[in-house]
């Protein structure tokens, strides 16, 4: 039987084992809180996500850097692979599907990757291109997935300019996509000034947006099953 | 009084003599679109040809007075002498850099890498060689002229998955340290090259071991000791770059024995300059494409006061000056640098 005390503990060594970036952990975790019927929607936002959360605080506070933060990932994404095929989906009216990629000319994609992170959390459809990827093939991604939301990552000034290319395409083609664009040299003024809908300064930033985005999702989810909205 | 030359101005700031004002010239790439346009070149292929290199180098100090010529354009040359393959993006019209298509070590078993044979003579170290020739016969009477080379961690980032070497960072320093002891025997080798060919300064960019991403702490015990070794065996003066929130580590980059350190727009110079003392050689920080290319020219001026209100001993952009930038932008950069005093 599965009791609020042991939900308890479960949920906290999910999340701690995120914090100590302790694959081993978050896998036994992950297994057993299936094993003792926990929803698996609860083990990954109130254990895994929640741990991810700390993360984000300790990589502001500059007490985590990014090899901690990619340590993090790895652990969240062991106990996500087993908590994963037993979500219950969830039909909160966001079709939840994204493109991804980092921009042609350049080869960073961390900070990339922790943003798609956080959408395969969210139990996001991701479509994600990569690095180094040709303009081009972000529009024609996002018209042949049809996609909600497209995410441009650059970490150098010398490529960020590809994204306002992308982002004129992607406007022309279908006015109604949402963009979000990040990485160092992007600011909010740039995004304001190419059309973005979105911006993530850094991979702080990026947490941050991310896990606000997964909150107000959880939020819904949990208005939902409280009957607060009418389907 | 303003009859030296840009050379002996910069070169007066290295050797630690007083200069008349502050100048203004960077140890990294700043080639300009204007500069490809007069001379007729594409962006792309500049990087494969020493005389168009060196042509395209020149072309900052003679249309605006930039005082230094610097080349190569890329960070991919050291990585590609150890093996890796480039990507000069040949088709493309617009202005990408080369990258590393291939890299050389692809999981932490293949870490235990050898400097390949005949290492000076692979890639395109020879091609910079002769393109420093060319540029130092051309401009070399006039202004310095340097090139770069990348610190060890920032090259193992281009040799390997940067993914992997941020962990391995953390959960085996020893066996990135070796790494990083193997790759500075190459740097070396790389550098010395470059000052036989007779550059004057060489700027050692560590920009893979910001703040941003790595703890000052690892900064201390991983790098520190590689690039001090570095530093000790250049001949011409070193300035050592890094970007990010370097506040934490100027004093350690100083401490490497390199003559100068290079920061980017996020260092509170001032703070650097109080930690580092009235007579360290501090290089920096106006951000190259937020300032110099969509500022107004009047914004680009009031950036280099501030540059110099703050307390830089030289000039210097936060990274490579990003082509685009305006001609009335670089103007207006040198004629602020040049009529302002502190």
């Amino acid at each position: 039987m599965l009791t609020e005390e042991k939900k308890k503990e479960l949920l906290e060594r999910l999340k701690n084992a995120v914090i100590q970036y302790d694959e081993d952990t978050a896998k036994e975790a992950a297994q057993e809180a299936l094993d003792v019927g926990m929803e698996a929607n609860d083990a990954i936002f109130n254990g895994l996500v929640s741990g991810m959360q700390e993360v984000g605080r300790l990589f502001e506070s500059q007490e985590y850097f990014v090899p901690e933060l990619l340590m993090c990932a790895d652990a969240l994404y062991a106990g996500l692979d087993i908590l994963k095929p037993h979500v219950k989906q969830l039909d909160l009216g966001v079709k939840g599907s994204v493109v991804i990629g980092t921009v042609e000319g350049d080869v960073h994609d961390i900070g990339k990757n922790i943003v798609k992170m956080m959408f395969d959390v969210a139990g996001f459809k991701v479509y994600d291109l990569g690095r180094d990827v040709p303009l081009d093939k972000f529009v024609e991604e996002q018209m042949k997935t049809d996609s909600d939301l497209v995410c441009l990552s650059a970490m150098m000034t010398t490529t960020m300019t590809g994204m306002k290319k992308v982002i004129d395409d992607l406007r022309k083609k279908n006015p109604k996509v949402k963009i979000m664009i990040g990485g160092a040299p992007v600011s909010q003024d740039i995004a304001e000034k190419w059309g973005a809908d979105g911006y993530a300064k850094d991979a702080t930033n990026a947490l941050k947006d991310a896990i606000n985005m997964i909150s107000s999702l959880k939020k819904l989810k949990e208005e939902a099953e409280a009957g607060k909205i009418d389907r | 009084m303003s009859d030296i030359t840009s050379r002996e101005r910069v070169l007066k700031l290295f050797s630690g003599g007083e200069v008349d004002r502050t100048p203004c010239f960077s140890g990294m790439g700043n080639v300009s679109t204007e500069g490809l346009k007069a001379l007729g070149y594409k962006f792309a292929s500049v990087h494969l040809d020493a005389k168009k290199m060196a042509d395209s180098a020149a072309t900052s100090y003679k249309l605006f007075g930039y005082e230094c010529g610097v080349l190569p354009f890329d960070l991919c040359v050291e990585a590609e002498a150890l093996g890796c393959r480039i990507n000069v993006y040949a088709h493309s019209e617009d202005l990408l850099y080369p990258t590393i298509k291939e890299k050389v070590i692809h999981n932490e078993n293949e870490m235990d890498i050898a400097i390949p044979d005949n290492f000076i003579n692979k890639g395109r170290i020879p091609l910079v060689c002769e393109a420093i020739g060319l540029m130092k016969k051309d401009i070399g009477n006039e202004v310095a002229v340097g090139s770069y080379v990348l610190g060890p961690f920032t090259l193992a980032g281009q040799i390997m998955e940067l993914n992997d070497l941020l962990k391995l960072s953390f959960k085996k320093p020893d066996k990135v340290g070796k790494l990083l002891d193997l790759l500075s025997e190459a740097i070396i080798m790389a550098a010395g090259e470059y000052e036989k060919a007779g550059v004057d300064y060489i700027t050692i960019r560590e920009m893979g071991a910001t703040s941003d991403v790595l703890s000052p702490r690892v900064f201390k015990s991983l790098i520190f000791p590689y690039l001090k070794k570095i530093v000790g065996k250049l001949k011409v003066p070193a300035v050592i770059h890094t970007c990010g929130k370097t506040n934490d580590i100027v004093t350690s980059m100083l401490e490497t024995g390199a003559r100068a350190i290079s920061v980017d727009q996020k260092n509170d110079v001032q703070e650097s300059r109080k930690k580092l003392g009235k007579d360290a050689l501090l290089f920096g920080n106006f951000d190259p494409y937020n300032v110099l290319v969509t500022g107004a020219p009047e914004a680009v001026k009031e950036a280099m006061k501030k540059c110099i209100d703050d307390g830089v001993s030289a000039v210097w952009p936060g990274c490579d000056i990003w082509p685009t930038v305006p001609a009335e932008n670089f103007k207006a950069m040198m004629e602020a640098v040049k009529n302002y005093r502190r």
